[in-house]
């Protein structure tokens, strides 16, 4: 900023671009980086033996035929989604479907991937083949399994050296003819290939090796005694089909966006697609994968009739309440509104109609907010028609007893459950942080000290002391009658938990906005709320981007606590259910090398994802 | 204009009231989900549930809602195991699937729940769970202050210790001889303090090394790091089937366990129709493994004479006085098996047998025995 300022005066600068650094070639490069002194290839030296007896051990405990990696290949479903019943197994296809399709969609709409340049997928696929190469070199192998990886690094190897000279060939015969032989700078110029592409190549190849390469096939057989079958060839045909359609429902909705994308309007569109991944999480976990079994009876004569009520009573109190005559009056008759909401939720009745008369309260206090002409209050209506039905489809689907049978008090486990507690964790906690943030640094003494008190105090906590609370307190706590399931008090818990640190990274970024975008917003007459949401906050957040993903990661991660209340966690299950299969004892580590891996790759996909935003955003740029 | 906001957070924190209460709600579902009858509404399924409890006994609630929930431990090699489709197998877990026979008819009617051992008894009185089949040992507190009844006794476990041979143990071998040896177990149960309770009494110094899990204390015993493991003989004897290096040869001693261990069906005190109901299951199927009658050959004395005719709902049965069917037994000894099938098709794989063991029958030495059925 102050650059910028000093260079804006009259004084012309002329532009000049960056000093570009050479390239060095890979020899001098070595030279210059790790053998410039002796002392700096002494270092190099001592480093890179370390590095590799250390990849020689891991190598050799992987290899190790004492390892139980049956024990992970035979428990893939267990530590996906636990006891999810096999014969309702579509509903899982079918909720994976779904995010396919949108993450298809949302990939093409928002014009996902980059272009890269042919030549530099060569040379990273040559180094790949070299890498496997020195691995093979360094792994306690048979001689045989070591000429055949060696052979399989070759392979790699030789293909990504066919595509460096099919793209140089070609940038050769397009470009200038002398840069074929000095590779180099426009090297890099010659045929690309978007990431996308790639991404579908690499998928394709998995998918294609699963009906290809004999990974074997571990089928279980539950007699008097349970046993394990492995049997030579490639896996069931109850995983490769599967699969196989998804990637095909991928590739089939990425196009599918593609062709709408230019014949739609962009923002509706993304709108759309913005709100169904919204609404996935809960429509595909009580609709599709609990699959309540309406009781038409009941929908027809209890609830569709209460939803009538709300809908008519509160389309009428609205439209009166968002006239701009109504004034001062609405706002006591809102606030009456909230005060019979709150008697009927500590009243013994039907949970939908406590529900309903809050949120009915919530939209009649916000409505001299929204008083405005005909179109305006007529898109309040329409909202609050909107989420009231939302709200009353969930609520009946959630009361309504589950057709699919399953072991145990809860129906998903393993990886399911923990994704699940992230995403709903996240998608909670995000908003109460922001508020918490913009409560703590209004200037209302009491939103400010409420929401001081309640981070320092939830900070304060550990998060395991809070799950704990939540999971075996507050059940006691709760009047009789209201019974809420562990799993659903562990949500609540961690998101307050998890708000509490959101909340502080966003008011970081809110304190990084400098005075000047305050007054130059209320120069332009913004009210306080609009000046908020479209000036204030959009920066504060962009400039919080690092700690706020640091943070979803942490959610993310920690989810592993909840195996210390008794939920089945992708840990627990690999740390202290697999080892206990009269099959498999003792094979505690093979299972958290797996497990940890998963989490690398949520957490790694994450943080990448995080990159990219900052790039587009600019931060750390401008 | 500060007005607004002021507004703006209040309707915010009034929403996220409402979604406490929405994630309140689910949570009817959730009983509910086990609950299955489809044509009642969750609401009202609740509260029925609610008002049974107050009034009847656990087994009306349970024939009423047509599952049994069964609290077991779920990572107990060979008495609860979960496998790899998230199915229940073992020991406990048969049994949980005879009484679901006995009171539903019904073998798998059975809704498991896995419970870690703090949160196994608070899950029976919150009425979680029907009844734990958990390992849980009979102890004069838990009968008493923890608010516990225990069923007979289905498996006599006690602790007691491995070594390597090659470190001078034998099966003769006592905790006197422990004296300099490190000792590993796991952390947090009573195993810790009964090997140190009984170095204690033998005069022996012995260093105690706690693990997380067990599998953590046969690593590091396999690798050296201890000389001795402790824990149940049960679960000794699988580790050393199972788990046993080429190079080593483990010994487990002392002969007479350091503790006793008594394992069985647990549930809520004061319930004497449910508590029946329960032992009754467990006598059921060791009257008929003194018969020799099992799975197999059930079918072939439903019409006998005398007490198994009685038991399996002939002539003078008493079944349907204590608020069971009649061939309620019969049903346990066709779908599950007597207490030698039960036992056998499930400890034998890691290496428990009965003979010998003070889990043979009475008639052969061992403890387990049952009152008469008449």
């Amino acid at each position: 900023m102050s650059e910028l300022s000093s260079t804006t005066g009259n004084l012309e600068v002329p532009y000049t671009p960056p000093p570009v650094t050479p390239k060095l070639p890979p020899r001098e490069w070595i030279r210059a980086n790790l053998f410039s002194s002796p002392f700096n290839s002494t270092l190099t030296v001592v480093s890179g033996l370390v590095i590799l007896g250390i990849l020689r051990g891991l190598l050799s405990f992987l290899f190790n035929p004492i390892r139980q990696w049956d024990a992970t290949a035979t428990n893939l479903r267990l530590l996906m989604t636990q006891a999810y019943p096999e014969e309702q197994y579509i509903r899982v296809w079918v909720s994976t479907a779904v995010i396919l399709i949108l993450s298809g969609l949302s990939l093409a709409v928002w014009r996902a991937g980059s272009a890269v340049p042919l030549s530099k997928v060569g040379r990273n696929l040559v180094a790949t083949g070299a890498t496997m190469a020195l691995l093979t070199l360094l792994a306690p192998f048979s001689a045989s399994a070591t000429v055949q990886w060696l052979i399989a690094s070759a392979v790699v190897a030789a293909g990504g050296e066919g595509i460096r000279r099919f793209s140089a060939i070609r940038s050769g015969s397009v470009g200038s003819a002398g840069s074929v032989g000095s590779g180099g700078s426009s090297g890099d110029d010659g045929r690309t290939v978007t990431t996308l592409t790639l991404l579908g190549v690499a998928l394709t190849g998995l998918v294609v090796s699963l009906w290809v390469v004999p990974y074997g096939h571990h089928s279980f057989i539950l007699d008097r005694t349970p046993r394990v079958m492995a049997e030579p060839g490639t896996v069931a045909m109850t995983t490769k089909l599967p699969w196989t359609v998804m990637l095909v429902i991928l590739v089939a909705a990425y196009f599918l966006g593609r062709s709408l994308r230019d014949r739609l309007p962009t923002n509706a569109t993304r709108a759309t697609l913005l709100v169904s991944w919204l609404l996935a999480p809960p429509v595909l976990l009580y609709l599709v994968l609990r699959d309540p079994s309406f009781d038409m009876g009941h929908v027809l004569g209890t609830d569709l009739p209460i939803f009538g009520a709300y809908a008519v009573g509160g389309a009428v109190l609205l439209s009166w309440l968002t006239r701009p005559t109504t004034g001062e009056v609405g706002r006591i008759v809102a606030a009456l509104v909230l005060i019979v909401g709150f008697c009927l939720f500590l009243q013994p009745m039907r949970m939908i109609v406590r529900i309903d008369m809050l949120m009915l309260a919530c939209f009649a206090l916000a409505a001299p907010t929204f008083a405005g002409g005909q179109r305006a209050r007529r898109r309040y209506v329409v909202g609050w028609l909107g989420v009231l039905g939302v709200s009353s489809w969930l609520i009946t689907a959630i009361n309504t007893p589950s057709t699919v049978d399953v072991p145990g008090d809860f129906f998903m486990g393993g990886l399911s459950l923990t994704l699940l507690v992230a995403i709903f964790t996240l998608v909670v906690s995000f908003p109460l942080g922001i508020l918490l943030a913009l409560a703590r640094t209004s200037t209302m003494p009491i939103f400010r000290l409420l929401a001081t008190w309640f981070i320092e105090f939830v900070r304060g906590v550990p998060l395991i002391t809070i799950l704990i609370f939540f999971s075996i307190m507050v059940p006691l706590f709760l009047p009789r009658g209201m019974h809420l399931s562990e799993l659903a008090a562990v949500v609540v818990g961690y998101s307050l938990f998890s708000a509490a640190y959101l909340a502080e990274n966003v008011r970081g970024g809110l304190q990084s906005i400098t005075r000047g975008q305050h007054e130059a917003a209320e120069a332009v007459g913004m009210t306080t709320g609009q000046k908020t949401v479209f000036i204030v906050l959009p920066q504060a957040l962009r400039a919080a981007i690092p700690p706020l993903v640091g943070q979803c990661i942490g959610v993310f991660k920690e989810t592993s606590l909840l195996a210390i209340i008794g939920l089945f966690d992708v840990l627990y299950i690999a740390r202290a259910v697999m080892p206990n299969q009269t099959e498999f004892m003792g094979s505690t580590r093979e299972n958290v090398l797996f497990v940890s891996l998963i989490y690398w790759i949520f957490a790694y996909q994450m943080s990448k994802a995080s990159q990219r935003i900052e790039k587009r955003t600019g931060l750390g740029e401008r | 204009m500060k007005s607004k906001l002021f507004k703006f957070l209040a309707l915010f924190l009034t929403i996220g009231v409402v979604a406490a209460a929405c994630g309140s709600d689910s949570e009817e579902a959730a009983p509910a989900t086990t609950a299955a009858p489809a044509t009642t509404a969750a609401e009202t399924t609740t509260t029925a549930q609610v008002e049974v409890v107050a009034e009847g006994s656990l087994l009306d609630v349970v024939q009423a809602r047509g599952t049994l929930n069964c609290g077991v431990s779920g990572s107990a090699v060979a008495f609860s195991e979960t496998q790899a489709d998230g199915s229940v197998t073992g020991f406990d877990a048969d049994y949980c699937r005879a009484v679901a026979a006995a009171v539903l008819g019904d073998a798998n009617a059975v809704n498991f729940v896995a419970l870690t051992a703090s949160e196994r008894f608070t899950a029976v009185q919150t009425g979680d769970v029907d009844l734990l089949m958990r390992n849980t040992t009979w102890t004069q507190s838990r009968d008493s202050s923890v608010g516990m009844d225990f069923g007979p006794t289905t498996y006599y476990d006690g602790q007691q210790l491995m070594a390597r041979v090659s470190d001078g143990f034998s099966g003769s071998s006592t905790v006197a001889d422990l004296d300099g040896a490190v000792v590993c177990t796991n952390v947090g149960t009573t195993t810790e303090k009964n090997i140190a309770e009984a170095a204690l009494l033998a005069g022996a110094e012995i260093t105690l090394l706690g693990f997380e899990t067990s599998d953590e204390v046969y690593e590091t015993f396999i690798a050296g790091g201890c000389d001795i493991t402790t824990t149940d003989g049960s679960a000794l004897v699988g580790r050393k089937v199972k788990q046993q290096p080429a190079d080593q040869e483990w010994v487990i001693f002392p002969a007479t366990p350091i503790s006793k261990e008594p394992l069985g069906p647990t549930y809520g005190q004061n319930d004497s129709a449910w508590a029946d109901a329960i032992n009754w299951t467990v006598y059921a199927t060791i009257i008929m493994d003194e018969y020799g009658i099992n799975q197999a050959n059930v079918d072939a004395h439903v019409g006998d004479e005398a007490e198994v005719g009685r038991l399996l709902g002939g002539d003078g049965e008493l079944q349907t006085g204590m608020g069971l069917a009649a061939d309620a037994f019969y049903q346990v000894i066709k779908q599950v098996g007597n207490y030698s099938d039960i036992y056998n098709s499930n400890l034998n794989p890691v290496g428990l047998y009965r003979d010998g063991s003070a889990n043979a029958g009475w008639l052969d030495g061992g403890l387990i025995y049952a009152p008469p059925a008449r």
